[in-house]
């Protein structure tokens, strides 16, 4: 019995190795941010926080899943964008809350599918078809509500987004639902198939299934999250998404997920998310000026991407 | 990055307001209530300001800043207030909720916002509002009546003077070309909305094309030379902001073509070529210290006093007779900046006096 778990840890720990680094910068932000601000350490204050970066790291983890796979997607954005605009125009129709959440959900499902499929079995890469993807889903999102509006319950905004750490449970629940996921063959071939594909396919891997799945998976993500938008901000609006798509895949790269595919973790991704989230927090605390935090945020961005790289540099010589 | 850099110089309504203009008709009816909203009396000074802006970068942004803090520095003088806190969502209205929590979070006294959406905001300002936080809204604004103020100008008010001045220069007859802000922009729509009924009313102004264009000056020179080309014979040029005039001008410079009347906005550039090439003209603006009236405005209603829950600032304008005035002062103001009416305390009184 030990073996196995022996085993499990060893890679858990070489898996974590290159991460070190981020969850120390991670961990220190979040010290000086409630050294800053104990209210944060309240019920409130976490609830706030965690609500302001748990749509980044949902569309991080959208993200994550296409770089794993060895693509990447430029329509995380507007999928937010579309979610949010979904969920403003439903919730107040006569399917009510949940007939939004299913539509949000399907409409995530399908797009990310049939994007997938097209990436898969038409063999065209994943940068253009979602680039083209980006301008279609932007212009369906602006068709369905032309200007900021809809209407989302205010109980449900409250559900998700009031004085509850509701959406960091949802985080946690999703991240038991990601681990129970690549414990299944086509979660596992999702790291085979972006490393190796023909290799993976050679092993027996439905390398096309496993993309396809990947794909609608990520879409569900982004379309959530434009869920949670319209909830935190109680309505719907055609072009909030649009900032996402380069903070994703700056949260996602942050976290060590490698732009080849096959290799990352979605915990270092997640850490990536919270580390662009913390830093704007602290930043503001710390009373930097606007132009200093252009600057600084820069500089986060390559330290944390460098500190790993020159610690196992370090550590290789003798 | 919803606001590219290539919009830069007056692009920072056009994308800010965006989606968010029209709220402003809403509020624009709203009376003056028994005492300021938000307030609840348990703020002394010295009050700390938040402003949180959407896109610090563009220059009429930093103008913008300009004024706040120098009306924050006066203040200071006065033992009003103590400190300014200044944040940059970079154009993610995402990350303006974000930096708006965190101003509650530090529990500032007041928080001076530029919207990045219309709706977005909403919920994150109501939380504020509760908690007895002065919020003053200017410039794009926000749905939510759950502010201390709001303050604008009226684009539609815009767009009909402007309109109004061309069919008196003209004698209301002539041929003139219509320059409008990037398409589907609320400021740019409400402009040209504002201008319609006019044109309307005076059907021997004949309008010979309209343009779209970024309010920058490039753009709108390429798009006016290529006009002035297929038009031998143009009367006016009804340009609806920012720098689209400065490009106008240049374009008929260039070809050698006689100046016509030509309105647009404050845009330092335009009001020197305006004298330079002896045009007639006529400009108004956004005036850079609806900055600098909303910390006054905050602060007045910290102190305990009654504020209009809409402020609806009259349009400055610049015509021959005034515009010596501005040119005066044109060194103040950087090369591709607005150089903005003059204001002192006794205009905020009255304008907030309203």
């Amino acid at each position: 019995m030990s073996v196995p778990a022996n085993l499990y840890l060893a890679v858990q720990r070489r898996r974590n190795r290159g991460l070190t680094g981020l969850y120390l910068v991670v961990a220190a932000f979040l010290i000086v941010y409630a050294f800053l601000f104990p209210g944060l350490l309240s019920v409130n204050g976490f609830s706030k926080f965690t609500q302001n970066w748990f749509p980044l790291a949902l569309v991080t983890m959208a993200q994550a899943l296409m770089l794993l796979n060895g693509g990447i997607s430029l329509a995380i954005g507007p999928m937010v964008s579309l979610g949010a605009v979904i969920a403003a125009v439903t919730m107040g129709g006569p399917f009510g809350v949940v007939g939004g959440l299913l539509a949000v959900a399907a409409v995530g499902l399908f797009i990310g599918a049939l994007t997938g499929g097209i990436v898969a079995y038409l063999r065209l890469p994943a940068i253009i078809v979602t680039l083209a993807g980006s301008f279609i889903i932007t212009g369906v999102a602006l068709i369905l509500l032309p200007r900021p509006g809809g209407f989302i319950p205010d109980w449900f905004s409250d559900l998700l987004a009031g004085h509850t750490p509701v959406a960091f449970g949802l985080l946690v629940l999703l991240l038991i639902g990601w681990k129970l996921y690549i414990a299944t063959p086509l979660g596992l071939g999702i790291y085979a198939a972006g490393d190796n594909p023909v290799g993976a396919f050679r092993s027996g891997i439905p390398v096309e299934r496993v993309k396809v799945v990947a794909f609608a998976i990520s879409g569900l993500l982004a379309a959530l999250a434009g869920l949670f938008v319209a909830a935190q901000t109680g309505s719907g609006d055609p072009v909030i998404g649009t900032p996402f798509t380069l903070n994703s895949i700056a949260g996602t790269v942050l976290g060590g997920v490698a732009f080849l595919g096959g290799k990352g973790t979605m915990r270092g991704a997640i850490c990536g998310s919270l580390l662009l989230s913390v830093m704007i927090n602290v930043m503001f605390f710390l009373g930097f000026p606007p132009v200093a935090q252009y600057v600084a945020q820069g500089l986060i961005i390559v330290g944390a991407v460098a500190i790993p790289q020159l610690t196992s540099q370090w550590r290789a010589k003798p | 990055m919803k606001l590219s850099g290539s919009l830069v110089s007056r692009s920072h309504r056009a994308l800010l307001l965006g989606i968010a203009a029209v709220s402003m008709m809403a509020a624009g009816s709203t009376a003056a209530s028994a005492a300021a909203k938000c307030m609840k009396g348990d703020r002394e000074a010295p009050y700390t300001i938040g402003w949180a802006n959407i896109y610090s970068v563009p220059t009429w942004m930093k103008q913008t800043e300009g004024t706040i803090s120098d009306e924050v520095d006066r203040l200071k003088e006065e033992g009003l207030v103590d400190e300014l806190m200044i944040t940059d969502a970079q154009g993610n209205a995402q990350t303006q909720i974000q930096q708006i929590q965190s101003m509650i979070d530090a529990n500032v006294d007041a928080i001076v916002v530029i919207a990045g959406s219309s709706n977005a905001l909403d919920r994150v300002i109501s939380d504020a509002c509760e908690k007895g936080i002065a919020i003053v809204n200017f410039d794009s604004l926000v749905n939510t009546d759950n502010v201390t103020a709001k303050i604008n100008t009226d684009s539609s008010e815009w767009g009909s003077t402007a309109a109004q001045w061309m069919v008196d220069q003209l004698g209301g007859k002539g041929k003139i070309i219509v320059m409008n802000g990037p398409a589907g922009i609320s400021v740019s729509d409400d402009r040209r909305k504002g201008a319609q009924p006019v044109l309307d009313a005076n059907p021997g102004l004949e309008i010979i094309t309209e343009t779209n264009t970024e309010y920058n000056v490039a753009p709108a020179q390429e798009a006016m030379t290529s006009l002035l080309f297929a038009n031998p014979e143009i009367d006016g040029v009804l340009s609806l902001g920012g720098a689209l005039s400065a490009g106008s001008v240049l374009a008929f410079d260039r070809q050698g073509r006689e100046q016509v009347p030509t309105t647009g906005e404050n845009a330092r550039q335009f009001l020197e070529l305006w004298k330079e090439k002896g045009l007639s003209g006529w400009a108004t603006m956004q005036p850079n210290w609806l900055g600098a009236l909303s910390v006054y405005t905050a602060v007045q209603a910290l102190e305990g006093k009654d504020v209009p829950a809409f402020v609806k600032v009259p349009l400055p304008v610049i015509n021959d007779d005034n515009i010596d005035s501005y040119l005066e002062r044109a060194d103040q103001f950087p090369a591709d900046g607005y150089i903005y009416s003059d204001y002192d305390q006794a205009l905020f009184d009255k304008l907030l006096a309203q």
